[in-house]
């Protein structure tokens, strides 16, 4: 259950929310946890700066994620969904990293690219994450690729002076909008997201009527389970109509 | 060492006063560290801080442009060919562009470093 709240969490942003993520399975978290650990046993060496690189305050990772839109043949499970691209430490290993994957304008499809410091997943179960939450930015198209890469920047660069609350950043692709969402630890500490506020607006260059929104993970997770709650709600109420032969044609299934 | 002592003259540090009007009068590096930020003190302790046009210009060295190691191959969005454009041109634009007004237009961008 813990992995399809989740994955809904980053769909809740764009407003879509389907239901074909399937039924959860436990095995599903070993999966995930035993492909970590193979990646993390081909690539056991620590991340470092390189001789002659200007190293960065912390150690990040790159991720992607991207979800078939539509309903799947079979249940997608999240580590399909999920991939980790590579870790850096130094400004020049990111530019390398940064330099040879898309730009998130170009992106097709349901597509996020996270961008979160080494040893935190971009999922609210992290503990880094379980008390925290996001500003959200809703960007019109085109805008993304600019935001994106002014967003991390900032973020590398330690320009959010808030201490060791920022975990990563993520940028949305979505059908007709694009979203940028900076998570931090603690969502109760006002001062530090305020600052965080502040920063945004400072360094991205944001066109007027931009509007940011705080959402604690907590409260994203409520809101979903209350919409799958009315979807199956809902759909029993359907179904019940459809058995006992009340509902009009066009809404029974050919 | 001269034998007499003399005390100079005591005289005032030199100042010289510049009457700004606007907040876009300031200097484009005022109240920044070398390579920092805008704020003079680091809250939380010395940190690493690197401004954008600091971390944008590293993108051009030799060691920056081969592909990394064990990149993932995701085909449309992985490459081991350069994909993202060089941005030294556009940053330098952006900071040309500092004092004059903004583009009109969807993708007007302008660099604001106050």
């Amino acid at each position: 259950m813990q992995f399809i709240l989740s994955f809904s969490l980053k769909d809740d942003d764009s407003g879509d929310h389907d239901q074909d993520q399937g039924p959860p399975k436990d095995c599903e978290k070993e999966n995930i946890e035993d492909e970590e650990r193979e990646q993390n046993s081909s690539k056991k060496k620590m991340v470092v700066p390189g001789a002659g690189e200007h190293p960065l305050q912390y150690n990040y990772t790159f991720w992607y994620s991207r979800r078939t839109p539509g309903r799947p043949a079979s249940t997608q499970s999240y580590e399909q969904n999920i991939k980790q691209i590579g870790s850096f430490a130094s400004v020049e290993q990111f530019w390398r990293f940064y330099s040879h994957m898309i730009r998130p304008g170009d992106l097709t499809g349901h597509s996020d690219f996270h961008l979160f410091k080494e040893g935190i997943k971009p999922m609210w179960e992290d503990d880094a994450n379980k008390m925290g939450g996001k500003w959200i930015i809703r960007l019109r198209k085109g805008l993304a690729s600019r935001c994106w890469e002014n967003l991390i920047l900032a973020m590398l660069g330690e320009q959010f002076m808030v201490g060791e609350e920022i975990c990563g950043a993520v940028v949305s692709v979505r059908f007709q909008e694009d979203i940028i969402s900076i998570w931090n630890k603690t969502a109760s500490d006002q001062a530090t997201t305020a600052r965080i506020r502040d920063t945004l607006r400072r360094v991205l260059n944001l066109p007027p009527n931009t509007i940011m929104e705080y959402k604690t993970h907590t409260d994203s997770i409520k809101y979903v389970c209350l919409t799958c709650f009315i979807i199956y709600c809902l759909s029993f109420f359907l179904l019940l109509l459809r058995q006992s032969n009340m509902l009009p044609a066009v809404y029974l299934p050919k | 060492m001269s034998s007499s002592r003399q005390l100079s003259e005591s005289r005032a540090i030199p100042t010289r006063t510049v009457l700004i009007n606007d907040t876009t009068q300031l200097p484009h590096d005022y109240c920044t560290t070398p390579g920092g930020t805008l704020f003079s003190t680091t809250p939380g302790g010395t940190r690493i801080i690197y401004d954008r046009k600091f971390l944008l210009d590293r993108r051009n060295s030799p060691i920056a442009q081969t592909p990394p190691a064990h990149l993932p191959v995701i085909p449309g969005v992985t490459s081991q060919n350069i994909l993202t454009e060089n941005h030294k041109n556009e940053a330098n634009n952006h900071i040309n562009n500092h004092e004059g007004k903004p583009a009109t237009g969807d993708d007007a961008q302008f660099e604001m470093d106050i």
